[in-house]
């Protein structure tokens, strides 16, 4: 029984069995095909390289360059998408924040208004109060006065963020006058 | 004889302005690995057009994945792992076209005495390219059968079994009577 091809394989690749190492060294003819077999892969080793029959760099650069520009193209997508969102988020927010400032500030100015229309029908100047309700209703008044004034002035140059917060503090002194004038002159008739 | 050496040597500076996307450090690498790897994809495939194919898919691959390559090892293993797994891409693109026979005109080249490297080119010009390529990938290339199984998307034993049918094709061919015995 001689080497079969495996086995020369095998031992050319330092696997082989035990088996097959002893016999390849005592057997002519499997001695003779382990060497053929070394033989050969030595041949194709040697074999002269094969060389490419043009030169295809110029081919590559232009694929190469090629693709830059296409990832270039579409990094240029993806920023104009992104300048773009951007854009609008920054147009649409401030529209939309406008928005919703005017519309607060419509609904501040209406409940100062129905707050001088409570006052009005409490009708303040026939009612009595005492001495420290009236100074503090002076003093709510004047403060409602300074802040008129501002507004008077606001209402051409300031952005309605602005004139929302002032017309949100007429708001809160409206009510604390509407509190001091009904309230207390209410306590002071009890 | 021009014979392909196992490492060819490549500058880091060369390699980093590579990386860099530097199309003269990119042409140096084509340049000094475009034979290397067209003898190994044309060793594999039987087509001289498929080959220079290869050789360009190669190179774009090299470019666009060098940034990866983290210089552990030699360059040249590196881009011949991937010349080797586009040369098979293909192969298995064109459902390995097989032809196992030795003609007639390499019997008669071979009978009239033509020289035995020529012989041996041409008996393993003969064989299929899938076993060309097991044969030149372990051989020459130096792949373990592991390796080949893995590119090759096949079991270690289906790489053993083609290496020895292709190495008994070749003894018989290359045998004095040509394999008649």
């Amino acid at each position: 029984m001689h080497c079969t091809m495996d086995d020369l394989l095998a031992l050319q690749d330092g696997e082989g069995s035990v088996w097959a190492r002893r016999h390849s060294e005592s057997c002519g003819a499997c001695r003779a095909e382990l060497d053929a077999l070394y033989q050969r892969i030595a041949g194709l080793k040697a074999l002269p390289a094969r060389r490419p029959p043009r030169d295809r760099w110029n081919t590559v650069r232009a694929a190469i360059v090629a693709q830059r520009v296409q990832r270039r193209h579409r990094w240029m997508g993806i920023g104009l998408a992104a300048a773009a969102g951007l854009a609008g988020f920054l147009i649409i927010r401030p529209i939309m924040g406008e928005k919703v400032y005017a519309e607060q500030l419509a609904q501040a100015k209406q409940q100062s208004a129905q707050l001088e229309s409570t006052l009005r029908d409490y009708d303040p100047d026939s009612r009595v109060v005492s001495g420290r309700s009236a100074a503090l209703c002076a003093q709510i008044e004047e403060q409602i006065a300074q802040l008129d004034g501002q507004l008077t002035q606001s209402a051409l140059e300031a952005q309605n963020r602005e004139l929302l917060m002032l017309w949100r503090q007429r708001v809160d002194l409206m009510r604390q006058l509407v509190t001091v004038r009904v309230m207390r002159a209410a306590y002071v008739g009890l | 004889m021009d014979r392909m050496t196992l490492s060819i040597p490549v500058s880091d500076v060369l390699v980093a302005r590579a990386k860099a996307g530097d199309l003269e450090a990119l042409e140096g690498l084509y340049r000094a690995f475009e034979t290397p790897v067209y003898n190994l994809v044309r060793r594999m495939l039987r087509r001289p057009e498929d080959a220079e194919d290869v050789l360009q898919e190669t190179f774009l691959e090299v470019v666009k994945s060098i940034g990866r390559y983290r210089g552990d090892g030699h360059l040249w293993g590196w881009i011949r792992q991937i010349a080797a797994s586009k040369a098979l891409m293909r192969l298995r693109r064109d459902k390995l076209r097989a032809t196992e026979t030795l003609d007639e005109e390499v019997a008669g080249g071979r009978s009239a005495g033509v020289a035995i490297g020529i012989d041996l080119e041409r008996a393993f010009e003969q064989l299929s390219e899938l076993s060309r390529t097991v044969v030149w990938l372990h051989d020459v290339e130096g792949f373990t059968h592991e390796e080949i199984a893995e590119q090759m998307g096949k079991t270690v034993s289906f790489s053993k079994s083609q290496l020895a049918r292709a190495h008994a094709r070749m003894r018989a061919w290359l045998a004095p009577d040509g394999g008649a015995a």
